[in-house]
């Protein structure tokens, strides 16, 4: 069979499922009570995934090394790594949210790297020396996971956002555990039966015995999951960056001998860790819940994309191998 | 010698409460996130405005007059430190202040905090379980019924008569704690081996020997890591070039040799695989082209040094006498190690392409190309930060992963026919809540079921 032609196909194909997995979505917010069309998201999610997946196997095998290694490959690792994110954070919240605000980002990514990339971008070529090497597998797929779930977890709290616009909220979930409490003092009156109960050998009397608590759990709203879910998600690709950098780091000093450079991608990866990081101290700082480590989630949105993106464009540093120069 | 109550306080208590406040400031976590987002911003500038320029460089890119966005003119990038922003005073202040920031905030609320939690309680009474969004009465519910049920799902389980503690996922507690710490270990690891290492390049040309002493930076406690008795051989340089001249890999083969010449090591090292020997590193850098090699008519192989020629990226040249005066000549040009050089006359003009062992007629004289000699550029290194560096990494990591855990506690109580059940969770409240609502599903199925064959 003929890898190349393949991979054509298969990228193709990707794109032609995620525009109708985007509609199914954006309609199913539209018109919540069409039941089946989140099913149908998360099928056509689930299908893109495998199609990335086999694309990028099909160039594994082509080339003979770990498909990341120019633009067009991490982009579809990165929509993979969406797609497969999404699924999980859409198993979590069991919200059909999710994909209405995931799926147009895949779509973005596919569409830009099946059809404006120009044709010698999208051909595998030989690695350069400094490519070869084992981590490279190692930081660059951690980074990209990493990327994904910064995305997908930041595009969440866009959505939370959007859902709590001009209401006044309490975050839950943070590292101190503040959100495990009941909201609403309970209503003595309404939430505390008295339970009487007949005395045997009192002859009909009813006697009022000592007063019996009943409590039932108080369930999380709709922004509180969504919130919870972004923090989860963030959660799991704030320890990826990590191990990604680290990983980079060690390479570095491997390699040039030299674990931290200041070099424009390190240096707004590092960048990228502190604003997450400051999302995740945010969360549990009395008085800065609320808006705004949401905010600053979305902050990172931008900042993530500038890491990925932006400072290839400059061309410059040790990170310019395989894009736009 | 007693105080007087009522006189204002004393020299002493003032420097306890100050210190107090101080204390209290440095573990603030706003200070914490506004040092997070000031070291990034700062990280940034560095990266749109270009680092270590010349000051000629600045004046004419950012001119006083129209000043880019109304104030960055080169005075105030150079006042500022903004064009070597890492190395920058105020920068390293900032980094000091996050340091002690972690500091406090590890003995101040991360320790405490991890305390508190190892000092659980059972709950005693309905009302303690009000205060839990996630607590529930069953009514003939029970706790020995409850305990496999938290098992199964890996809790921990603390149990006296008719209450139950349960937690898990302690870890997530410990998480953060390893982060911090792994973090000062990093940044105690850099600074050690910025005062204790030094770094240098050198460029050898293949089959000499040399010591180290190209120094480009080096600590002030450094002297004793330059190696003094040994030095490294460069027995040869070579480039691997893929069938469409792309380059492949560098190679350098280096022999550690002491004072007699004798080899104390030998490794063949290219990007990616350095040599260690003596506490130092040797990674393959850069190349150069050293010396063609060539033969006139039926000469001997004369060895000609290459130089780089300016201001045209990576070509090298030689000038080839063509008469035993010098007076006149062609020259020798090449780009890689391939084997290729062209020749050029006096007057410029292109006489043509000599391959490798190959031989052309110019000015009468038959020019042959015995071989282009390479030079290895290689990047020496000693730094002992690294081990604690590594060490520092390795707590990070664990500590990160540690910290996706979400610590969760269950609590139980068996009273006047009811069992109370109540617990949270730090981190993943949305996948505790579903955990508690089957649970209970569980336990009201059992009760239900029961409570059936009780009455069948």
């Amino acid at each position: 069979m003929n890898l190349v032609s393949l991979q054509n196909s298969l990228d193709n194909a990707t794109f032609a499922i995620l525009l109708p997995t985007l509609l199914c979505y954006w309609t199913g917010v539209a018109f919540p009570n069409l039941k089946g069309l989140p099913a149908i998201g998360t099928a056509g999610m689930a299908i893109a995934n495998l199609c990335m997946a086999a694309l990028l196997g099909a160039r594994w095998l082509e080339a003979g090394y770990f498909p990341i290694s120019n633009l067009y490959e991490s982009l579809f690792f990165l929509a993979w790594g969406l797609t497969a994110i999404h699924l999980l954070a859409e198993k979590l919240s069991g919200s059909r949210l999710v994909g209405a605000a995931t799926s147009p980002l895949a779509l973005g990514i596919v569409a830009f790297a099946a059809f404006t990339l120009p044709k010698e971008m999208r051909q595998a070529e030989p690695l350069v020396p400094a490519l070869k090497s084992n981590w490279l597998m190692m930081h660059v797929s951690v980074m990209m996971v990493s990327y994904a779930a910064l995305l997908v977890g930041s595009l969440l709290s866009v959505a939370f956002l959007v859902v709590t616009r001009g209401q006044a909220i309490e975050l839950r979930g943070s590292s101190v555990g503040t959100g495990s409490f009941r909201q609403v003092k309970l209503n003595r009156a309404s939430d505390l039966t008295i339970a009487t109960a007949e005395s045997g050998g009192s002859g009909g009397t009813a006697v009022l015995e000592q007063p019996v608590l009943q409590l039932a759990p108080e369930q999380l709203s709709l922004a509180d999951t969504l919130d919870n879910v972004s923090y989860r998600v963030i959660g799991l690709g704030f320890p990826l960056l990590t191990i990604g950098i680290i990983a980079g780091a060690v390479w570095a000093n491997e390699a040039w001998g030299s674990y931290w450079s200041w070099d424009p991608k390190e240096t707004w990866a590092l960048i990228t860790w502190l604003v997450f990081a400051a999302y995740l101290h945010a969360r549990i700082t009395r008085g800065w819940q609320g808006r705004r480590p949401a905010i600053l989630a979305t902050v990172g949105f931008g900042v993530v994309w500038v890491c990925y993106l932006g400072v290839n464009l400059l061309g410059k540093g040790l990170h310019s191998y395989g894009w736009f120069f | 010698m007693t105080s007087d109550p009522l006189a204002s306080p004393s020299f002493a208590d003032r420097w306890r409460r100050g210190q107090q406040l101080f204390w209290t400031w440095l573990a603030d976590l706003r200070l914490a996130i506004l040092l997070l987002l000031a070291i990034a911003i700062a990280s940034a500038t560095g990266t749109v405005i270009e680092q270590g320029q010349s000051l000629a460089f600045y004046q004419e890119n950012y001119p006083t007059d129209p000043a880019l966005f109304g104030f960055l003119s080169w005075r105030w990038i150079l006042s500022l430190g903004l064009d070597h922003v890492y190395r920058a005073g105020w920068f390293l202040g900032l980094l000091i202040l996050f340091g002690a920031s972690l500091t406090a905030c590890t003995f101040r609320r991360q320790w405490p905090a991890l305390r508190a939690a190892q000092r659980w309680q059972f709950y005693q009474e309905p009302r303690q379980f009000t205060k839990l969004a996630l607590s529930a009465s069953l009514p003939q519910g029970k706790l020995d019924s409850l305990e496999p049920l938290l098992l199964q799902r890996r809790y921990r389980l603390f149990r006296a008569d008719d209450v139950l503690y349960a937690r898990r996922g302690l870890a997530g507690r410990v998480g953060p704690i390893l982060v911090h710490a792994g973090m000062l270990v990093v940044l105690g690891g850099a600074i050690w081996g910025s005062l204790g290492g030094f770094y240098a390049q050198e460029m050898i040309p293949s089959g000499e020997t040399f010591q180290v002493r190209n120094i480009v930076d080096a600590g002030p406690w450094s002297g004793s890591r330059i190696p003094q008795d040994w030095a490294v051989k460069v027995n040869r340089f070579w480039i691997d070039y893929a069938p469409d001249g792309r380059i492949d890999q560098f190679y350098s083969d280096l022999s550690v040799v002491d004072r007699e010449g004798q080899e104390q090591d030998r490794q063949t090292i290219h990007v990616n695989q350095p040599l260690r020997y003596g506490g130092l590193t040797f990674y393959q850098a850069d190349w150069a082209i050293a010396a063609a090699q060539v033969r006139l008519n039926n000469s001997p192989v004369l060895q000609l040094p290459m130089a780089q020629l300016p201001a045209a990226g990576r070509i090298w040249g030689t000038f080839v006498p063509t008469k035993p005066d010098l007076s006149s000549g062609v020259s020798l040009i090449a780009k890689d190690l391939q084997g290729t050089a062209v020749i050029y006359g006096s007057n410029g003009e292109p006489l043509g392409t000599l391959r490798k062992g190959m031989a052309i007629e110019v000015e009468g004289i038959r020019l042959s190309l015995v071989d282009l000699v390479g030079s290895t550029g290689l990047q020496i290194k000693s730094d002992p930060g690294i081990p604690w560096v590594y060490a520092g990494f390795l707590f990070v990591m664990v500590g990160v992963v540690c910290s996706y855990v979400s610590h969760a506690q269950v609590w139980a109580l068996e009273q006047d026919g009811q069992l109370y059940i109540g617990g949270r969770s730090n981190r993943a409240l949305v996948a505790f809540e579903q955990e508690m609502l089957a649970v209970l599903a569980q336990l009201d199925a059992q009760s239900n079921h029961s409570a059936e064959t009780a009455i069948a």
